[in-house]
């Protein structure tokens, strides 16, 4: 069992979800406040990790992130590295290949609030943000609860964009899935059995829970 | 009737011109607000809810113009005038700072506050003075027992009496207050405490009130000014013994009464 690699991957799961429920708390919050052009590209863009190789987005992120771009090179300036094979680089690929798994559950959840308790705490004198606080976001708890475990979840399972973008450097980019694959191309069976379990086992029970909680009524992805 | 059209056109408190398409139905309505209690009276589907959710701000007119003023300026007349839309001036203030509660038809209670909650959530005074005003309206609609229950535990008569108070707390003093059909869902012995409960309470805060019903003994007991609603124009306009009589004839003889013999033998109905 390498434990290095158990902790890394705990510790990407946590920092993408953290960083993503940032992220997706305001965009779905904009996406469902209203319609055009605008929020359907936004949306068609936050689900393309469901149906994209994760080695396409991977790739994309090496390139856009590496010397040859404008951002990449000023990432470079500002660090004094590339973003690529690094913990932070992970991060960031993490939070766009979980985007939908954050954004979809809170869209989905804060659809499911009735407007018209949102138009009579208007009446009652609440702006868009104190509406959203105090009625949008509470009625809406179990759609965080769901997203902040889909992302957990998602991330400790994700393999394509770390191989591509991380590469496989112990203690900052080697995570489970990885040091699983090095196992098996090393023949080393009965450790990658090991490592095989411990995901199989986290994930059935974090979706186990979340079905738990729900009372398995509740979608997990609603689009 | 006289002595009422007299003091009315000195000064409305709130005026009202809109024209708006909701479906099929085109509505073009004016009319002005004098008196402190006023009904919309008219069938459903004749636009009368559409227009309390334009005074509100939850609908935006396709054009018109819609002003309010207190009824005792607080320091100069200009200063407690609201024009909240105005099509012509592209004038439209959002809802939520028109300051015009409104208590829509279906309860719509924040189902994860409690009744207490729920009827604090638009009085955002501090202390002393928000409790007081609290506790006052809780005992008026007589749900001052329900103050720890949650929405789902209630009646369909206690939410809906929730939903005025929580409305009622929130009108400033002075200000308007809007009621979709207040009254429906209530059992008889309750409606009639509580209508005239209402009305002097209002009174006492010199709100104007305007509500919304299709039910001729409810104007009657209130007493109010009506504006009668059909096909989305005003028909007519005035106390409701001169614009409602027909009505109330067609509901006595359906009753059984009879015109000979009217209100002194239906109690409910001598207001």
């Amino acid at each position: 069992m390498d434990t290095q690699a158990l902790w890394l991957t705990l510790r990407l799961a946590l920092s993408t979800t953290a960083l993503l429920l940032l992220i997706a708390l305001p965009l779905a919050g904009w996406i469902v406040a209203g319609t055009g052009g605008a929020r359907a590209l936004v949306q068609a863009v936050v689900a393309l990790p469901l149906v994209l190789p994760p080695t396409v987005l991977g790739f994309y992120l090496l390139v856009a992130l590496g010397p040859l771009t404008a951002p990449g090179r000023l990432i470079i300036r500002l660090l004094g590295h590339p973003l690529a094979f690094s913990f932070s680089g992970l991060v960031v690929g993490s939070v766009l290949y979980s985007l939908p798994f954050a954004v979809q559950p809170l869209v989905a959840g804060f659809r499911a609030v009735d407007p018209a308790l949102l138009e009579v705490a208007a009446t009652l004198g609440a702006g868009p943000l104190r509406a959203f606080r105090t009625i949008t976001l509470p009625l809406a708890k179990p759609s965080l609860v769901t997203a902040a475990v889909l992302t957990f979840t998602h991330t400790v399972g994700e393999f394509g964009v770390v191989l591509m973008l991380g590469g496989n450097i112990p203690g900052a980019t080697r995570t489970l899935s990885i040091a699983l694959y090095d196992q098996v191309q090393d023949f080393n069976y009965a450790a990658a059995n090991r490592t095989a379990a411990v995901l199989l086992a986290f994930s059935l029970v974090t979706l186990l829970v979340v079905y738990w909680r729900g009372g398995g009524r509740r979608p997990l992805l609603v689009g | 009737m006289s002595a009422r059209v007299d003091i009315a056109p000195a000064s409305p408190r709130l005026h009202l011109q809109m024209l708006h398409r909701i479906g099929t139905l085109t509505m073009d309505v004016e009319f002005a607000l004098t008196q402190p209690w006023t009904v919309l009276f008219g069938p459903s589907g004749s636009g009368k809810s559409t227009i309390l959710r334009a005074i509100a701000g939850l609908v935006r007119p396709d054009s018109g113009r819609i002003s309010w003023r207190s009824a005792i300026p607080p320091r100069s007349l200009a200063s407690a005038a609201f024009t909240v839309f105005d099509s012509s001036a592209k004038k439209l203030m959002p809802a939520y700072t028109r300051g015009i509660p409104l208590a829509p038809q279906a309860a719509s209670l924040f189902p994860h506050r409690t009744v207490m909650e729920n009827v604090a959530y638009g009085r955002r005074l501090e202390g002393d003075a928000r409790g007081g005003a609290i506790d006052e309206t809780l005992s008026l609609f007589r749900i001052g027992h329900l103050a720890g229950k949650r929405p789902v535990e209630l009646s369909g008569g206690e939410a809906q009496r929730v939903n005025l108070a929580r409305a009622a707390v929130a009108a400033q003093a002075d200000g308007l207050l809007l009621l979709d059909e207040p009254f429906s869902g209530l059992d008889v012995a309750l409606r009639s405490g509580l209508m005239s409960d209402l009305h002097a309470w209002a009174a006492s805060r010199n709100l104007c009130v305007l509500s919304v019903t299709h039910d001729v003994a409810e104007a009657f007991q209130l007493g109010a000014e009506v504006v009668k609603i059909a096909d989305g124009r005003v028909v007519e306009q005035g106390p409701v013994e001169s614009v409602l009589t027909e009505e109330r004839r067609r509901l006595l003889e359906q009753l059984g009464v009879g015109d000979g013999d009217t209100a002194s033998s239906e109690p409910y109905l001598s207001g």
